[in-house]
């Protein structure tokens, strides 16, 4: 009997030692990966709007170029040269993919999209997030939906290339940016007064 | 016999053990589940060595010290809640300093968890041996599943992505081997280590 209440004292004591150990490192580490995520977005978000800024001044570029703004419970950013920025996301082929797309002033053109999350595939639907892929989708037209077409063949400006080896990838993104547009849009035309 | 030549001798062996004989990954095909995982990039895989061996010393210690303390029928409790402690530790430092590097292990360092080696080497040769023991031994597995990684990452980033820890190795052109940057590559290379690593202690299946 002894040793079954030695026992479960052993394993509460060592317990509650340990979980005050993780709620200290909790205490400690929250506020700085807080930060951290803020980042991340604010300098995706000048990325997508095509601000230049130097790691480390992000949070002084955004603030003297961008302001935020709220229209029906939907955030959206804009630039000084009117270029609007928001946040979208969606599932992709294995998870989430999150980002920032970014439009140019008449609701028509995309100025630039970035990837903040996603988890496809290394190196085959992965290839979404780098940089050349998210090029293409600068001065695209997406007023009648984005249009994805095999790889290297886009003609039209609403054409995009998909991916070789991950077409489920492809789909799934354009799917995301195009439902995306749509939702957020009518919104921030009416906020923008258009 | 004088204690401390003894102690000199069993430190010695106990490291060799670990990083040679008794090594985790070659001799016992221990924790390789996340060694496929994260040796894709060189920086992933020290990331990740940093992260086990870190867990291994911290659940070496702890559990050495409390090993009179520790009730028989409770050891494996006992284990998972000090690994747990540390690994989240770990997770969320890494999310604080190195913000990249964790967005890209991400989901493995919670898996350093259930990594066998931690609990294997908990309870093979922690609950029953001395602090500074168990500290040489903590410290020469951590070394090993390292080093394993690291070469294993050195071959799959330099193939995979014409690159070492970042910096372009392969000439402009290289044509990229996908499978290296995926997990399929992982078994190729690891099993080739394996094989000259085997071959090379003279091990042989029974």
């Amino acid at each position: 009997m002894k040793d079954k209440i030695l026992m479960i004292v052993f394993v509460l004591v060592l317990g509650s030692i340990l979980t005050a150990a993780l709620v200290a490192v909790n205490f400690y580490t929250t506020p700085i990966i807080e930060k951290n995520e803020e980042i991340a977005t604010k300098s995706s978000i000048l990325k997508a709007l095509n601000i230049p800024f130097n790691q480390g001044e992000v949070e002084q570029i955004f603030a003297d170029n961008v302001d935020e703004k709220q229209k029906d419970g939907i955030t959206y950013y804009v630039a000084k040269d009117n270029n609007i920025a928001f946040p979208y996301s969606g599932s992709g082929l294995w998870g989430p993919i999150e980002g920032i797309i970014a439009v140019q002033p008449d609701f028509e053109r995309l100025q630039g999209i970035t990837i903040i999350r996603q988890e496809e595939t290394p190196g085959l639907g992965s290839r979404i997030g780098e940089a050349p892929y998210l090029a293409q989708f600068e001065g695209k037209r997406f007023s009648e939906g984005l249009k994805l077409v095999q790889p290297g063949r886009s003609s039209q400006d609403n054409e995009i290339d998909s991916i070789t080896g991950a077409t489920m990838t492809s789909d799934a993104f354009i799917a995301i940016l195009n439902e995306n547009l749509q939702e957020v849009m009518p919104a921030i035309k009416q906020g923008e007064g258009q | 016999m004088k204690s401390s030549t003894l102690a000199k001798g069993q430190s010695l062996k106990t490291f060799i053990n670990g990083v040679w004989k008794d090594h985790p990954i070659f001799s016992m095909i221990l924790g390789i589940c996340s060694a496929l995982a994260v040796s894709n990039k060189v920086e992933n895989a020290i990331a990740m060595g940093a992260g086990v061996t870190f867990v291994l010393l911290a659940t070496g210690i702890l559990i050495a010290a409390l090993r009179r303390l520790i009730p028989t029928r409770v050891r494996m409790i006992a284990y998972m809640i000090i690994i747990a402690t540390f690994v989240i530790i770990v997770d969320r430092v890494l999310k604080a300093l190195f913000p990249d590097i964790s967005q890209a292990i991400g989901p493995y360092v919670g898996l350093i968890i259930t990594n066998c080696i931690i609990m294997g080497r908990a309870e093979a040769f922690y609950i029953q041996n001395r602090v500074g023991q168990s500290l040489i031994d903590a410290l020469a597995n951590g070394f090993g599943y390292t080093y394993t990684l690291v070469s294993v990452a050195v071959v799959r980033e330099l193939l995979g992505f014409g690159t070492i820890l970042g910096f372009q190795v392969m000439p402009e052109g290289f044509t990229k081997w996908v499978v290296m940057a995926m997990a399929p590559g992982a078994f190729f290379v690891l099993a080739i280590f394996i094989w000259i690593g085997r071959s090379l202690a003279g091990m042989e299946e029974e």
